[in-house]
């Protein structure tokens, strides 16, 4: 009897689960519902109807992508680009950019002889022989300067505060300083390579007791931008009716 | 003799109200199981009737045979043969057959039940 009970007990459970599986089966093949009873011109129908819809939308995107060129042509030829360009060439000029290009820097650094054990080296590059070096390069083409990463633009003043040299207010702190010297092209640059070396700036420095170390020219150099604001006291703007006619 | 679809009826409720859903590459390893399992269940209660059903027979054919089923439908896909159509002649013929015995043994004695009935 209880042999028979078991028996029952797994027949139950076996046909459960081909029930459950069954069930499962039928769940996931279940058909679609709505059957597509359409006829062929019903067909044809929709389809013109989508290709409708697809020219339309065609014809769009073209009015569109006209327009979108129309506009980019228009901001080519605006007053705005042209002011915007002219403004980043007058930016340029006026040193307020990074600059890369070729170029080559200068060393200014105290002589061996100098240096002496025990003492402090406390030189400074007297303002008068930075700007003469600063006059030469600017005879020889260069076009952006800096000076220990100060960039030197025309309204950049070198002079003698409380026995430190400072340019533009920056303290020229110890010696060796770096001058950068940026040129428009590799050919001015070889050409103010040689005009340097062959200046006297070098025996100007050495009767000051320091050393002009000139690198040979390279065609990657980085001079920064000028990082204080340009202050203009006394220029103003000209009205039309005004001024000489020369 | 009612319990197996009493057991039937419960798994069908069972799968119908948990709302499980197999990915459709797998539907066909589950009707070939099903297919397997429903073998194994006809030559259960053929068994039964003939008084020569064994629990174990009965439970290990189950599992074994819907494991050899869903192995042979896998073998084919990767083989790229319909193996699965041999799992599904085989359980067809033995379920036909199985049935078929079913129904002259339950023939055969409601026959002699009702010989009976006139006798006496």
């Amino acid at each position: 009897m209880d042999k028979q009970k078991k028996n029952n007990l797994s027949f139950i459970v076996i046909s459960a689960v081909i029930g459950f599986m069954i069930a499962i089966q039928f769940q996931s093949v279940k058909e679609p519902v709505e059957r597509d009873t359409r006829d062929l011109w019903q067909l044809r129908e929709a389809l013109l109807q989508e290709k409708e819809l697809q020219s339309e939308l065609v014809s769009e995107i073209r009015s569109i992508e006209e327009k979108l060129l129309a506009y980019d042509s228009k901001q080519k030829q605006s007053k705005e680009q042209a002011l915007r360009d002219t403004i980043k060439e007058l930016k340029i000029e006026a040193g307020l950019t990074q600059v890369k290009g070729p170029g080559l820097s200068l060393r200014i650094e105290p002589i061996m002889e100098e240096i002496q054990i025990g003492e402090p080296i406390s030189k400074d590059v007297s303002p008068e022989l930075l700007k003469r070096l600063l006059n030469e390069l600017n005879m020889y083409d260069a076009a952006y300067v800096s000076v220990d990463g100060q960039r030197v633009i025309n309204t950049t003043v070198i002079r003698d505060i409380n026995n430190e040299t400072k340019i533009d207010g920056h303290a020229i702190s110890s010696l060796p300083i770096e001058v950068k010297v940026g040129v428009d092209n590799l050919v001015t640059a070889e050409k103010l390579y040689n005009r340097i070396k062959a200046s006297k700036a070098t025996e100007e420095f050495f009767t000051e007791n320091l050393k002009l170390i000139i690198s040979e020219p390279t065609s990657e150099l980085t001079i920064p931008a000028y990082d204080n604001p340009i202050r203009i006291r006394y220029l103003e703007s000209l009205k039309a009716n005004e001024g000489g006619n020369t | 003799m009612w319990l197996p679809l009493l057991g039937l009826i419960i798994g069908v409720l069972l799968g119908l109200l948990t709302d499980i859903r197999i990915p459709e590459e797998y539907s066909n390893y589950l009707s070939i199981a099903v297919l397997a399992a429903l073998d194994t269940l006809f030559g259960g209660i053929r068994a039964h009737l003939q008084n020569i059903y064994d629990e174990k027979v009965f439970v290990s054919g189950f599992f074994f045979n819907i494991l050899l089923a869903a192995s042979l439908a896998f073998l084919g896909v990767h083989l790229g043969v319909d193996l699965y159509l041999a799992a599904v002649f085989a359980f067809g013929v033995r379920l036909f057959q199985n049935i078929a015995v079913i129904r002259r043994i339950l023939l055969t004695k409601w026959s002699t039940n009702k010989e009976k009935i006139e006798k006496n």
